[in-house]
């Protein structure tokens, strides 16, 4: 008999209910935080050019020396009628910033994660084949490195090579200014890739994607060091198994073992691991923003820090946060349904 | 064939398209005057290619009522129209949206303004637009904007910014008045910065900013397209009037967060022209690079080392004047900064009227320790002198790390002071050195406009930005008599003895003056004229063969 307890859609709805903490926690750490950090965006703005009262008088006007807690249960409530506000210096409500700039940093981070897969899961596979050999250390050095390495330092390296390697090929920005100056027309989907293709412009849609390259590969190959080393130890863990043992008993080629048997099983842990590896993604992809002046919002979140954006950089870390949670409840989902033992 | 086959086929395909369509592609061309009708228009006007613009400089707004930095003061320049225009190279105002603006006593501006003035979207511009503008500026009080330096029309007896009541009269549409509040030969030269921008009654809000992508002006160019730090398009405005006529009738701004970027960029001519703020270190190597040139201009920009006068060891005027002996600037010029800097022994930049090299007088152009020496001696001072010296690597480029640490290299190594070098977050630093948490500090400016009292008024007056608790009756009233003087022989004695008194007390150490520099492609012209001490870059005077 099935126990209540272990019902998919209660499953399902507690894990939903859990976002709610989640964000609420994310919310009061960035909240606390901005406001322990020095400097806010009063002094940000003017503060080079007026004197001490005149700064107090304008903190007083943008409500800043209001007691905290009344700050705080009043962004709070803000949030729960879902409006986040607007930015300090040119009003922009943080709604239209994510729907502005949420395409270039998808488009990014979906790039990098099928170059890390197309990368990672084959060296991966490789290492745990042959695993103890010159190429599986020679795989698993990739792994460390690209994983350790810092990522603008990459960026900067890429560019350096394509400068000397490919010069013309653009290593800054999501598209060609001139090609941008006429893109206004392009705000079907806010995801410049996609509107470019649907309106049909062929030349800018080809231009776009060549600016993707760069930094999709930088982010890409930061992400791909996770991949490898999963995927070569769960290929290594795979290839243990006593079905592995028995298809070998059967006389099966080594190559089709691996390939039809521990590779095919092995992925089942790897792409619930690497869905959760959206964090990282996201993390990676505000210094690959900031490296390749690509318009995202991991760029703008460094823009608003800066500033001493409290209300911008609250929106910003709630709309990742969003995204990370809501990405692990969609694994988790996944997970169930494939394996209905972690449902109890 | 295979399916791995197929695979690499396709997509060899895929990369062979693109490389090959990277090589198509049509900028535009030229098309000639965009207002064919105007008689003050250059005969090259519209002539050049479309070309692209590369900075680091970021752009807080174009809306004159919220910008005080150079990012967005150049674009106002190309979009707006002041009532007066300094000149590439020039020092003095001429005619911009006026025909003329003149002093009628030190306290009174008058100005006549062209009749035939239009913004870019039909409206007229009058006299009433350029009260509103002035106005307007006063009562947003925006932090980021430069209503400060519109004070001569402020109401001094309000307690909130606003302009006083009889500040501007408007007999006609083409005549404006300024009654200013003291006595100040420096306004016709805010009249030609872009805080005075003039903008149209008609559609900006009287009492809120624009936003940066709505604004509309009456400048050689109109802003056809805003994306923040991406880019501004700037396309020539058919209903300009005026005599700066834009070579080109397109022009890009593309905007780099990272100096990097923009080395990478101009580096393989991805824009035309790489204007600020690359490093001594990139610009030495880009020289070296064919098809690009490295131009310098005469620079105005300053980099201060600010005493704090009231603490234990600012205070003690004698260890201030042995700094001045033992500080090796040309070490700092040409080490650190590569000979992009030049030394600095005076508040004010070389070739402004009254311009005096005080320190050099003083201290000499070389270290002497044994002066620095004896002078504590003789004070009963007991070296070496412990000293916090302050800097934030996070405001002024990575050179200024490596600066900071020669400086204080040079002060421990003369034995006389035991230098501690503290680094904070400018946010952090700019509460702090308020507050005195540094002996000696490092602090930068660029000028509003062309004026020796730009260099002294904002810094010596009761400590003014430096914050540095430095106050003297004689400068504060040297300072007062030298803004009302209409004599220029005898303003640039007074600004002399306001260098002299600085080089007295010490409660600065100018340390260098930047240069202006540019890197451009070979097919640029207009480029190196455009580099002058005012730091405005001449997008109109600009062209691409």
């Amino acid at each position: 008999m099935a126990s209540s307890s272990g019902s998919l859609p209660r499953y399902i709805a507690i894990r939903v209910l859990l976002v709610i903490p989640l964000v609420w926690v994310l919310l009061s750490v960035v909240f606390l935080l901005l406001r322990v950090a020095p400097g806010d965006p009063v002094s940000a703005a003017g503060g080079d050019r007026l004197d001490a009262e005149t700064l107090q008088l304008r903190r007083e006007a943008a409500g800043l020396d209001r007691p905290l807690f009344v700050q705080y249960l009043e962004y709070l409530g803000n949030v729960a009628r879902f409006d986040f506000g607007s930015t300090f210096r040119t009003g922009t409500p943080i709604l239209h910033i994510v729907r502005d700039l949420g395409g270039a940093t998808l488009t990014l981070t979906v790039g990098a994660f099928l170059i890390a897969l197309l990368i990672g899961i084959p060296l991966g596979r490789l290492a745990g084949r042959y695993r103890d050999t010159p190429l599986d250390v020679g795989i698993r050095l990739y792994g460390v490195v690209s994983y350790a390495a810092p990522l603008f330092w990459v960026g900067i390296l890429l560019v350096v090579l394509v400068n000397k390697v490919a010069t013309g090929w653009p290593t800054n920005g999501i598209v060609d200014p001139f090609i941008l100056a006429t893109s206004d027309d392009y705000t079907r989907t806010h995801i410049l890739l996609i509107d470019t293709l649907l309106a049909g412009d062929t030349t800018a849609f080809v231009d776009v994607l060549q600016h993707h390259a760069l930094p999709c590969l930088t982010l890409g190959f930061l992400l791909s060091g996770v991949i490898v080393r999963l995927v070569r130890i769960n290929v290594i863990q795979a290839l243990q198994g006593d079905y592995v043992e028995a298809a070998r008993a059967r006389g099966i080629g080594e190559g089709q073992v691996v390939r039809r048997h521990a590779f095919r099983n092995a992925l089942v842990p790897v792409i619930t691991v690497v869905g959760l590896q959206v964090a990282l993604t996201l993390s990676g992809a505000v210094l690959t923003e900031s490296t390749f002046g690509w318009p995202g919002i991991g760029s703008a979140l460094l823009k608003y820090i800066n500033e001493r954006d409290y209300i911008a950089v609250q929106g910003i870390v709630t709309f990742f946060a969003v995204v990370v949670v809501l990405t692990s409840l969609i694994v988790d989902v996944i997970n169930a349904l494939v394996d209905p033992r972690v449902r109890y | 064939m295979n399916r791995q086959t197929r695979l690499f086929s396709v997509l060899g395909t895929g990369v062979l398209l693109t490389a090959l369509s990277a090589c198509g592609g049509d900028d535009g061309g030229s098309a000639g005057n965009a207002n064919p009708d105007n008689p003050n228009a250059p005969a090259d006007a519209g002539t050049s290619q479309p070309w692209i613009l590369g900075t680091t400089d970021p752009i807080v707004s174009i809306d004159p009522a919220g910008a005080y930095d150079i990012g967005s003061w150049n674009l106002q320049y190309s979009v707006y129209e002041q009532l007066l225009a300094i000149p590439a190279g020039g020092d003095t105002p001429e005619a911009d949206a006026a025909e003329s603006c003149e002093y009628d006593d030190p306290q009174t501006v008058t100005c006549i303004l062209r009749a035939d003035n239009t913004f870019s979207n039909g409206n007229p511009l009058t006299s009433s637009d350029v009260k509103f503008t002035f106005e307007r500026n006063i009562a947003i009080a925006d932090p980021n904007g430069a209503s400060s330096l519109l004070g001569s029309l402020m109401d001094p007896d309000s307690e909130t910014p606003v302009m006083a009541a009889d500040a501007i009269e408007t007999p006609d549409d083409t005549t404006v008045v300024f009654h200013l509040n003291k006595p100040d030969l420096t306004f016709t030269k805010v009249l030609s910065t872009a805080a005075t921008s003039i903008v149209d009654e008609d559609t900006f809000p009287a009492d809120a900013l624009m936003a940066s992508d709505q604004v509309i002006g009456s400048g050689p160019y109109a802003l056809s397209q805003y994306k923040v730090e991406q880019q501004a398009v700037l396309e020539a405005n058919p209903e300009y009037t005026g005599a700066r006529s834009g070579k080109a009738n397109q022009v890009i701004v593309k905007l780099y967060k990272e100096p990097s970027s923009l080395r990478a960029d101009i580096g393989t001519s991805q824009v035309d022209v790489a204007w600020r703020t690359l490093s001594p270190v990139d610009l030495a190597d880009l020289a070296s690079t064919d098809g690009l040139s490295v131009l310098n201009g005469e620079g105005s920009e300053f980099r201060y080392w600010v005493w704090n006068t009231a603490t234990p060891t600012g205070k003690q005027l004698a260890v201030r004047q042995a700094a001045a002996y033992v500080y090796d600037r040309t070490e700092i010029t040409e080490d650190v900064y590569d000979g992009t800097t030049s030394p600095a022994y005076s508040m004010v930049p070389p070739g402004f009227a009254g311009q005096k090299e005080s320190f050099k007088e003083v201290y000499g152009d070389a270290p002497d320790v044994d002066a620095a020496t004896k002078l504590l001696a003789d004070a009963g001072i007991k070296t070496p002198v412990a000293l916090n010296l302050g800097f934030p690597p996070d405001k002024y480029g990575d050179s200024s790390v490596s600066e900071t640490n020669t400086f204080a290299a040079q002060l421990n190594a003369s034995g006389l002071f035991d230098v501690t070098v503290i680094d904070d977050p400018y946010e952090e630093y700019k509460e702090n050195y308020r507050k005195g948490a540094y002996d000696l500090y490092m602090l930068g400016w660029y000028p509003d406009f062309l004026d020796a009292d730009n260099y002294l008024s904002p810094f010596i007056r009761d400590g003014g930005f430096f914050a540095n608790g430095y106050s003297d009756k004689e400068v504060n009233s040297l300072l007062d008599a030298e803004l009302g003087e209409t004599d220029e022989a005898a303003r640039s004695e007074q600004f002399g003895q306001l260098q002299d008194l600085v080089a007295r007390d010490v409660p600065v150490l100018p340390s260098w003056n930047g240069k202006n520099v540019a890197v451009s492609t070979a097919p640029m012209t207009g480029v190196e004229e455009t580099l002058d001490p005012t730091y405005i870059f001449r997008i109109w005077d600009i062209a691409k063969q």
